[in-house]
């Protein structure tokens, strides 16, 4: 079996190896699709949506998320067209009514191109985006912290809310997390949906992570730090 | 009209819970688990094992369960916590459980969960403080002619209005009170 | 009974089986389904079968408890034959006088016959009552002839010799070919071509491949499944043979929903007895076939429905779906090619093979093959269990075969498919019954839940009703379904109360296509179906709710008021007795009063009052 593949993506034709997802090669070759819960080295959930791309097979285009969407030869993938910028918008919406109060999501949401929230905030603090949960299991191995409950009680817990000994409180899970920087504008206040508008361009969470950036630049005219 | 289900009812009896769960967890969760040791897919099968045994998941069970098994503590705490069929704490003595079946639904099953909500002082989910009833909503019960449909201690009540429920209620409180008197 | 070797030996079984049948001279059949068990058809069979000692009747009368007859609404129900004599609502005391009259004198008991709700004639035999003589039985129909947990009963009926025929004519290529050319869809919801399934899972690269049957039947207001799996097992344990010989699969598991403790128990008796027949295990029937079926509980999640969380749960793990990029047929259960159909699938494949793939093909539209198990309830008079060709129209089933509305009120909508479907108003009601056209309007063929509801019932409040089952039913791992749930409703909620605004309608549309587009599974990607229905075919209502701020069926609670018209009440107190919110105040003989801001607006006094004197404004 030949270990690369040729797809095309936005028109434009790239070589990846096969075991490749389309975000990871997307993101490779500087074909930027904003993404919250897909962290490198990790394994991919699928649960933000935000990554969504069309792909387009035997003249139909399915909408489906491209960190679980393995590469495929001759496979067509869009990540810019009308509609997913639209799909995309609405989904960082919900995303950022539920947590206005994080850098991050605020970042994402004005690059999606939210404009106003028609929702009122939550102020959540958390966006189950499972980063914390997926890196204490795969590069820990500790399992200290689980997704627990279901539907609208889902949260991210200990084991019967007790930390447990063998957490060994590396905080790698904070230091992941995209809830831990507030807006300049920050705390929002639910009955004033807004976004604060100042963060834009601080999109690194960490600098010393480059990788581990919420999202990179879309689409024209945003100038995003790293890709400017 | 009472009718007898084939539904198991739960053993529910408030006072000996204490007990049972100490001698459950030495024994019985022996018996469970025999025969499933490192075999993290029998998971539910020996949960529901044990929801049905003590009417709850007890937090020491799910600490042997995960070293039995070798499933992680998380793991079976998350699983615990996701399905419909475990629960978390003790349920009262008596458990009244109203269907909101698309079919009830129509036919007012909502009056019934106002009826218990007024009548018991507890929301769905609840138990009142007396440690008495529990009360919990379903989503469907497959008796869907028959709805209204309420459930108390495993037997179906069908077409249920809201004064029969009441007296049902009543009638548990009475005879409860009764067995406490002549104990 | 020994191992059955051979397909010779089979044969031969089935032949004495089938001659004793014929023998045998009188056979009463007593529904045993949900629905007759909860209104105690237990007593009445042992009631029964006292009797017929007393009288020396036992050994000459054949006693049946079958599963579910489909006509739940009449239970207990009795079936006579010779003679075809249909008894519904029995009681215990009733048993005396029918081994009497109609046992031993031939004579009908008439005031234990049905009476047709339209016409108001009684009807003697079950043939000639319009619920069951509009319907095309042909699965529904084999729960009568046997005793769900005699395997005996099953092969005397010809039971497993689509097996035999298979195992002896057909390679599984040819098999898979039958089953394509039939045109059979999955029954339980997505309606995607069964052959076609079988065919990719077999063309998927892997010795080790897995069979499941799902009968996690969530759905609220539906339980064909849990009546073909409660009362002939074994149809269904045979279909999932042929499916293991066609696709080259040894382990298959039966993965049925924990509420229904009944189907799990007969389940797992009739694996047990295929196996002691030989019928479950190695070298089935004396070919090369190695086949076993494991039962699973779930554990109470609806969205354990769908494939991939199903497999996940069936691994032992929290019942959450997954991208489902590669499809399940082939990296399903442990990674593994695995074929998912549901109850309703499996149990027509035996039938296809034995009559072949035409005589299946024959029925139903162009797109939609073969017959469509559904429950039919809500306001309707006629509720139970519907088998109809596929393509019938709705009409037809709502108001033939399930007699029309309950009590006077007209009929304003169906819907279909359960939470994940749509309602469909009356003038869509020539609509034919098929995946396609359902689909088309905006609703489902789903598992079959049909719930008929009147004028009394508020389009809005239904859609909050689903919403709410499908918030408290997502798993919650994916943002649309997670959070666009709970937005569509903050929002219904809005309405409902009299806060809602115009914009919101445009708002909720737009949020409904996104959770539809990006949802992770089918739980999400369908849960907005009834929201963007009643949307379609009720707006009015909705505006009602939004520019006058009333509920035109009188339904949500926070635009309604209930008052106590004082020239009727006449002070008898059971309305203030009734009321669990003491909102109701009064003084015996004189008329009393209701206090709205006490008042929860639940209605009790309403339907407590015998006097008409509570008035909803």
């Amino acid at each position: 079996m030949q270990n690369y593949v040729t797809l095309t993506i936005d028109g434009a034709p790239v070589r990846a190896s096969r075991a490749d997802s389309v975000l990871d090669v997307a993101i490779e070759y500087g074909i930027c699709i904003p993404h919250l819960c897909h962290v490198p080295t990790i394994s991919d959930l699928g649960a933000c949506r935000l990554c969504i791309v069309e792909h387009v097979q035997n003249g139909r285009s399915k909408v489906t998320t491209s960190c679980t969407l393995r590469v495929q030869e001759d496979m067509v993938i869009r990540t810019n067209t009308d509609k997913i910028r639209k799909l995309r918008r609405n989904i960082a919406e919900l995303l950022v009514a539920e947590a206005p109060n994080s850098r991050a999501v605020q970042d994402i949401a004005l690059r999606c191109g939210v404009k106003q929230v028609r929702y009122p905030f939550r102020n959540k603090t958390c966006t189950l985006c499972g980063r914390c949960v997926r890196l204490c299991a795969e590069l820990w191995g500790a399992r200290a912290i689980g997704f627990v409950g279901r539907g609208k009680d889902r949260r991210v817990d200990f084991p019967f809310g007790v930390r447990p000994d063998f957490c060994k409180e590396c905080n790698s899970c904070i230091d992941l997390c995209p809830m831990t920087i507030t807006p300049c504008d920050g705390p929002m206040k639910t009955g004033e949906e807004r976004l604060c508008g100042k963060c834009e361009g601080q999109l690194l969470m960490n600098e010393n992570f480059p990788d581990f950036c919420v999202w990179c630049a879309l689409g024209e005219g945003f100038g995003c730090a790293r890709h400017a | 009209m009472i009718i007898t289900s084939l539904l198991q009812v739960k053993h529910r009896d408030h006072t000996g819970l204490h007990m049972r769960e100490l001698t459950m967890s030495v024994k019985s969760l022996d018996v469970i688990v025999e025969g499933r040791r490192s075999q993290p897919q029998q998971l539910i099968e020996v949960l529901q094992d044990v929801q049905d045994l003590c009417g709850y998941i007890p937090r020491e069970s799910m600490i042997t369960v995960s070293k039995e098994l070798g499933v992680p503590l998380i793991e079976v705490y998350r699983v615990a916590s996701f399905y419909k069929a475990f629960s978390l704490v003790p349920s009262g003595k008596h458990v009244i459980t109203v269907c909101l079946g698309t079919a009830c639904h129509v036919r007012g099953a909502r009056r019934m969960v106002d009826q218990v909500a007024g009548q018991l002082g507890v929301s769905p989910g609840g138990t009142t403080s007396d440690g008495l009833f529990t009360v919990e909503c379903v989503n469907c019960l497959g008796a869907c002619a028959l709805g209204p449909v309420v459930v108390l201690d495993g037997v179906y009540y069908d077409k249920m209005t809201p004064r029969k429920l009441s007296r049902l209620i009543d009638s548990v409180r009475a005879a409860d009170s009764e067995g406490r008197a002549n104990a | 009974m020994p191992r059955l070797a051979a397909i010779e030996d089979l044969e031969h079984l089935h032949a004495s089986l089938a001659a004793d049948r014929e023998r045998a001279g009188t056979s009463i059949i007593v529904c045993g389904g949900p629905g007759c068990q909860a209104a105690g058809c237990g007593a009445v069979v042992e009631a029964l079968q006292a009797e017929l000692r007393g009288e020396g009747l036992a050994e000459t009368v054949h006693v049946r408890v079958t599963g579910c007859h489909g006509f739940c609404e009449q239970g207990p129900i009795m079936l006579i034959e010779p003679g075809n004599i249909f008894y519904c609502h029995l009681k215990p005391a009733d048993v005396p006088e029918i081994v009497s009259t109609t046992l031993c004198d031939g004579e009908v008991v008439d005031r234990l016959l049905y009476t047709d709700p339209v016409s108001g004639n009684k009807v003697r035999t079950e043939s000639e009552i319009p619920f069951y003589r509009l319907q095309d039985r042909t699965l529904l129909a084999l729960n009568r002839q046997v005793d769900s947990s005699s395997i005996t009963d099953y092969i005397a009926i010809g039971g497993y010799s689509a097996l035999a025929k298979v195992l002896r004519e057909y390679g599984p290529e040819e098999v898979i070919r039958e089953i394509t050319r039939s045109g059979l869809r999955g029954r339980g919801g997505g309606g995607f071509p069964t052959g076609r399934k079988w065919a990719a899972c077999r063309a998927a690269p892997g010795d080790e491949k897995y069979l499941i049957c799902n009968a996690d039947e969530g759905d609220p207001g539906a339980y064909m499944d849990r009546s073909i799996l409660e009362g002939n097992p074994h149809l269904v344990i045979e279909g999932m043979l042929i499916g293991a010989w066609a696709i080259g699969a040894e382990q298959g598991y039966i993965y049925v929903r924990n509420e229904y403790p009944l189907a799990v128990e007969r389940a797992r008796a009739a694996v047990a007895r295929a196996r002691e027949f030989g019928l479950l295990g190695d070298g089935i029937l004396g070919s090369s076939l190695r086949f076993d079926v494991e039962v699973a509980r779930g554990g109470g999640a609806f969205v354990c429905g769908e494939s991939t969380a199903l497999m996940a749960s069936l691994e032992g793990k929290v019942g959450e779906p997954r991208a489902k990029d590669v499809h399940t047929v082939v990296e399903g259960l442990w990674n593994k090619p695995t074929t998912l159909n549901n109850v309703e699938t499996w149990a027509n494949i035996p039938l296809i093979l034995r009559r072949g793939a035409k005589w299946f093909a024959e029925k139903g539209t162009k797109g939609s093959k073969g017959t469509k198990i559904f429950y039919l309830t809500g306001q309707v008079k006629n509720t139970g269990l519907v088998e109809v060709a596929m393509g019938t129209p709705l009409r037809t089933i709502v108001f033939d075969i399930g007699g029309g509305p309950s009590d006077g009120a007209a009929i304003k909508a169906v819907q279909t498919g359960g939470p994940s479907g749509g309602c469909l108003p009356v003038d869509q009601f020539d609509l034919p019954v098929d995946f396609d056209a359902l689909a088309e309007a905006g609703s489902m063929v789903g598992s079959g839940g049909m719930v008929v509801m009147d004028e009394r019932t508020c389009m809005v409040d239904v859609a909050k009703y689903f919403l709410t089952f499908l918030q408290d039913e997502s798993c919650g791992k994916c943002v649309p379904c997670r959070l666009g749930i709970d937005r569509m409703l903050e929002i219904i909620t809005d309405i409902t109360e009299g806060r809602g605004r115009h914009e919101q309608l445009d708002l909720l549309e737009e949020l409904a296509d996104t959770v539809r587009e990006t949802s992770l599974c089918a739980l999400g990607k369908t849960a907005p179906n009834p929201v963007l229905s009643t949307l379609r075919y009720f707006r009015e209502e909705y505006e009602a709710h939004i520019t006058e701020r009333r509920c035109p069926a009188g339904v949500c609670r926070a635009l309604i008021e209930y008052v106590i018209d004082p020239d009727r009440c006449v002070g008898c107190g059971s309305c203030l007795r009734a009321c669990p919110q003491a909102a109701i105040t009064g003084e015996k003989k004189l008329p009393h009063t209701i206090d709205p801001s006490a008042c929860g607006r639940c209605g009790i006094c309403l339907s407590e009052c015998d006097y008409g004197a509570i008035v909803l404004k």
